[in-house]
């Protein structure tokens, strides 16, 4: 990792030149102009962790990481669930307080910033309240479970004035910002369409042999249950519908979409399968897929332009049009013109300036990057200058929004516009 | 031309061309996305570069144990092996480890005993096909497996298989403008005629291969830009000396066999004019061109096999 967030250092100063930087990717000055600190633990970044599932534990591993280089302190943990309140102790080897009410944690250990886990349904409390604490919020995405959750938190968020980053970590992958650099300079062309899918084979039943519908099934298992979660929607499908508002600068006019559940006939509540088309402003159509009973496709964001076409998630630009050698262009216009004339082409190999692999060719040359602690770093980093670019927060908003008008649409067979009050002013 | 059906895309670190007359584009986008699959297939197969290629495991493994391979690659080395001794060495697929030597000491002193020290670790003499269990072993620890000089002739040789399929009389294919497959004839003659790049003179080719249903694969020690600037690389390494090439020297081989001609323009480049000459009772019938640009303007040797 140290080497690699050394030339992500490189890649992040280098975009930080670039004339896109303020207005796509603002949030990488946490790594292109990043506030000094000192060693003292009076210069320390206090965090806390609320959830630690199986995403929480991800988050609270990364941070452990680099709380010796950016002087940070994992400084209280909390979880409801037994065995996770356990295994979070034994992770921090007992040195770390540990709450199983989030509240008491707020109330009793000074923190700058909380790290939010909990399932979908449960982050808009923690979130509000840690907020008028005057804690600084990362909480994983997507945002919330109803619409009106989200704005509240947006909310809070402008109302006491404290970040408020949402966890879609493409947001720090140098290639997603390395292809958001090309794109805005018009190397693909103007982009016409995108066209995304996550596709997977497996229950999602990530506790098993629980009683389906019970307590603990519900609680645990809460991604399967419309009460807590949209199902793929809001928690697969909101990374590229962030990555695909990014991308156009924008946010969609319309959804339409249509779900079911055809093979996981269990007691599951959310589409084991849905597609969706959101219609954005310029005619410009963002269309994607879950399902859940064939990883054939597996995870796949396209951005296609009439010059070309980013493979987000395996790193890989084709050009719709190499350019033509100029013999073949003499070829062509001998046989359009019936002149049979002598070819001038035998020579040595013609070798791009850029290498290229399978016909594409890599749109960064380090991608093996860990996104989660990157985001984790930049949160560190905002909280120590005490903001983040809202177009950070913004990001997470849309996305979050949009999942819950893309889940409505799969309900209603219609085109589901944004609500009034759900629209955030252009300030 | 109504009909005229053109495409152009990167593979095997190049760009492909397909020029095929009289071909509707519906059928023709058929073919491309056929070839395009057999083409990254073979990549998959023979590139070094691909970590999970057949060639890769090779490299990676047969220096401790004998790896076993699919049948056609141990055709494919088998006959790589067999025109290495046809070629008196000159066609050698394991100098990868000498041609890194140079990539990482472009411009130290040459230490003459480290250079001597990797030639005697490399040579197709160290690598070990066995026929009955279809396996390859090296008895050198730093033997490296290199197709560059092979994959594009024999990509070729499957895109003309495919051709076939489509029942295309006439097509026009080229890999990055060196290795060139032509089928049946131009619309306005009764063959292709590829012409020879000067590179001193970009408009008068050095020489025109009239063709019918035959490759041309032509090999340097220099590449050219688009723009027709010369950029002279040394990039190919002398495998009886362990040095780079000095002189500035093309060689175009043309034969019925795309193979064949990608495999023998490898070799010529850097094999001794007696190479050529003694080639004749061994080689199938083709016509070779050797220019060299050393004294300026080109100085053309063409030889014909029968």
């Amino acid at each position: 990792m140290q080497i690699s967030r050394r030339h992500f250092l490189e890649i992040t100063s280098m975009l930080a030149g670039s004339a896109v930087a303020a207005s796509s990717m603002p949030w990488i000055s946490a790594f292109s102009q990043p506030e000094t600190f000192g060693k003292d633990p009076s210069d320390r970044v206090r965090i806390g962790f609320i959830g630690l599932g199986t995403r929480g534990q991800t988050l609270l591993l990364n941070m452990m990481d680099f709380t010796e280089r950016l002087n940070v302190e994992i400084a209280a943990l909390c979880d409801i669930y037994q065995p996770h309140f356990e295994r979070m102790g034994k992770m921090t080897g007992g040195k770390v307080p540990c709450f199983y009410d989030y509240r008491e944690m707020l109330d009793s250990v000074e923190l700058d910033g909380v790290v939010i886990a909990t399932p979908l349904h449960q982050h808009e409390e923690p979130t509000i309240h840690a907020m008028e604490k005057g804690v600084h919020v990362f909480c994983e995405k997507s945002m919330a479970r109803t619409l009106d959750e989200v704005k509240n938190m947006y909310d809070a968020h402008k109302e006491h004035q404290k970040i408020l980053l949402v966890g879609h970590q493409r947001l720090f992958s140098p290639v997603y910002l390395s292809a958001l650099e090309r794109i805005r300079n018009n190397e693909i062309g103007p982009v016409t369409m995108i066209n995304g899918n996550w596709h997977r084979n497996q229950s999602w039943i990530l506790y098993g042999g629980l009683e389906p519908g019970s307590a603990l099934d519900r609680q645990l298992n809460w991604r399967l249950y419309r009460e807590y979660s949209a199902g793929m929607i809001t928690e697969l499908c909101s990374h590229h519908l962030q990555v695909a508002n990014w991308v156009l600068d924008s946010t969609p006019i319309s959804v339409s979409g249509s779900g079911s559940i055809n093979f996981w006939k269990d007691h599951r509540e959310v589409w084991d399968n849905f597609s969706l088309i959101f219609k954005y402003p310029g005619g410009i159509h963002f269309k994607y897929s879950c399902l859940q009973s064939n990883k054939h496709n597996g995870m796949q964001i396209e951005v296609l332009g009439n010059k070309g076409t980013m493979d987000l998630e395996v790193n890989k630009q084709y050009e719709e049009f190499p350019p033509a050698p100029p013999a073949i262009r003499q070829l062509i216009h001998s046989i359009e013109r019936n002149i049979f004339d002598t070819i001038p082409i035998g020579g040595a190999t013609w070798v791009p300036a850029e290498p290229v692999a399978q016909g594409g060719r890599f749109i960064s040359d380090d991608w093996e990057m860990n996104e989660t602690q990157l985001f984790l770093e930049a949160f560190v980093d905002f909280i120590r200058k005490g903001e983040a670019p809202q177009k950070l927060t913004d990001e997470g908003y849309h996305a979050s929004i949009w999942a819950l008008l893309a889940e409505e649409a799969t309900y209603s067979d219609q085109h589901i516009t944004i609500p009034e009050p759900y629209l955030l002013s252009k300030s | 031309m109504s009909n005229l059906y053109h495409t152009s895309f990167y593979a095997m670190g190049t760009r492909c061309n397909l020029v095929i007359p009289d071909f509707e584009e519906e059928l023709g986008e058929q073919l491309t996305g056929i070839i395009k699959n057999e083409i990254h297939r073979i990549e998959n197969s023979l590139s070094r570069f691909v970590p999970y290629s057949e060639i890769s495991q090779i490299n990676k493994n047969a220096s401790q144990e004998p790896v076993h391979v699919s049948p056609e690659v141990f055709e494919i080395l088998s006959t790589c092996s067999k025109y290495s001794r046809i070629t008196k060495g000159a066609f050698d697929i394991t100098l990868r480890p000498l041609y890194k030597y140079w990539e990482e000491h472009p411009s130290d002193p040459i230490s003459e005993t480290q250079l001597n020290h990797i030639l005697n670790e490399v040579g197709m003499k160290h690598l070990r096909l066995n026929q009955e269990d279809r396996s390859v072993s090296f008895d050198s620890r730093s033997l490296e497996l290199d197709l560059g000089g092979f994959g594009k002739g024999y990509a070729l040789e499957e895109i003309r298989t495919i051709l076939e399929d489509f029942s295309i009389k006439n097509a026009f294919i080229s890999f990055g403008e060196s290795s060139i497959l032509t089928k049946g004839e131009h619309p306005a003659g009764d063959h292709w005629k590829i012409g020879i790049n000067n590179y001193v003179n970009p408009g008068e080719p050095v020489h025109a291969f009239e063709i019918r249903d035959a490759s041309v694969s032509t090999s340097s020690n220099f590449y050219m830009s688009d723009d027709g600037t010369l950029v002279k690389h040394r990039h190919v390494i002398n495998p009886f000396t362990g040095h780079p090439m000095e002189s500035c020297l093309a060689v175009s081989v043309c034969s019925k066999a795309p193979v064949f001609s990608e495999i023998l323009s490898t070799a010529l480049l850097v094999a001794p004019d007696e190479t050529i000459e003694a080639l004749s009772d061994r080689s199938m019938p083709c016509e070779i061109v050797k220019v060299r640009y050393d004294s300026g303007e080109p100085e053309i040797s063409t030889y014909i096999m029968t």
